[in-house]
């Protein structure tokens, strides 16, 4: 994520290109790059996920046993509560710790807001995983696909305040304003994540209680099974680091065209009245801009 | 079992479109960031041998 640029003019930048140089008040940030060491990190932590997904899903499927109560329903343990995990504990906490960060005046950088941002996307994807995937159990468990239980009801909500806060970045704002309001959201929203957390607890509940991280710390599952879901929680927690990496890094593409594709648009402008008879074209037509709209750089 | 397949199918399926569709933004958005930063880049890199051939320098690219 060392994606920290320098400013520089358009005319320091192209003060070797005759028709940019009259702009001299135009600051374009050097293009992000991304360094041959991160990529190989994020390759490294993508094939690490994947082959860890395929174990857990072959330990599960075909080699572990069956349940005395629950039978092959057992199965679907050792990826629902992996979702869960990252989506509750690693996305949400994460997006949450980010904007307590970004809202602190000694640490603010929009690098939280960002990560905030990435860590909210993917933790939405894990949520919808976790509830369809809790359904999916419930319905020969309980005998229904849904009930307003305390668990379910609170991680719903928490899907409905995330889905919230990706709603409220897309308002045109400032980066400043979008970064600020959707760190109070974020926060607001983790009220919620110790309310999950405890609801087995504090309410009677259809959900089980915690199976490994219970009041004694003494995991209820043994042997095969443990391994499998202990892998199954190490698999998508690497799947999240990797989606985090990347989505991270669109955040840093999108950050930069947001903010330099109306100075370059000007400074194309500009040169375009400079030099007439030299056609102008610095930009090469019209690209995609962050929100997917088409930006005219002709 | 058909349920324990319908619950890992839906999982599986989702986490992999999301992850395609990551990379296929960033590979959108590196190409637009390529396309828009490309000529300055170039420039810069090009130093004052290129200043040199594109003739006498404007008093703002001085």
């Amino acid at each position: 994520m060392s994606d920290d640029v320098t400013t520089t003019t358009v005319a320091e930048s192209a003060g070797t290109h005759p028709a940019a140089a009259p702009v001299s008040n135009t600051r374009v940030t050097p293009a992000p790059a991304q360094s041959s060491r991160s990529k190989a990190v994020e390759r490294t932590i993508g094939l690490l996920a994947l082959l860890g997904t395929v174990a857990t899903v072959w330990l599960g499927i075909w080699v572990t046993p069956p349940d005395k109560v629950q039978g092959d329903l057992v199965r679907l343990v050792y990826i629902h509560p992996g979702v869960a995990w990252v989506a509750l504990y690693l996305a949400f906490g994460l997006a949450a710790v980010s904007s307590l960060l970004y809202l602190w005046p000694r640490t603010r950088s929009l690098l939280w807001d960002r990560l905030a941002a990435a860590a909210v996307e993917v933790g939405v994807v894990f949520n919808v995983c976790t509830l369809v995937s809790g359904s999916i159990w419930g319905r020969p468990t309980w005998g229904v696909w849904w009930a307003w239980d305390a668990r379910l009801t609170s991680t719903a909500v928490l899907l409905v305040l995330f889905l919230g806060y990706l709603a409220l970045r897309r308002v045109p704002a400032e980066p400043e304003v979008r970064a600020r309001r959707s760190a109070f959201v974020a926060l607001f929203a983790a009220v919620d994540i110790p309310i999950i957390h405890f609801s087995v607890n504090w309410w009677n509940t259809l959900h089980q209680g915690a199976t490994v991280l219970n009041a004694n710390l003494s995991p209820q599952i043994h042997g095969s099974m443990a391994w499998t879901l202990l892998l199954g929680f190490v698999a998508l927690t690497l799947a999240f680091v990797w989606m985090l990496l990347v989505r991270y890094r669109i955040g840093v593409l999108e950050d930069w065209l947001g903010a330099n594709e109306l100075d370059l648009a000007l400074a194309e402008r500009q040169s375009e009245g400079a030099a007439p008879a030299n056609g102008g074209s610095v930009a090469g037509g019209p690209v995609d801009g962050p929100s997917g709209d088409r930006v005219g750089v002709a | 079992m058909r349920y324990v397949t319908a619950g890992y199918v839906f999982i599986l399926v989702v986490l992999a479109v999301y992850a395609v569709q990551l990379v296929w933004r960033r590979r959108r958005l590196s190409q637009a960031v390529d396309r828009v930063a490309g000529p300055f880049d170039q420039d810069r890199v090009a130093g004052p041998v290129a200043a040199t051939a594109a003739g006498p320098r404007t008093e703002a690219s001085a």
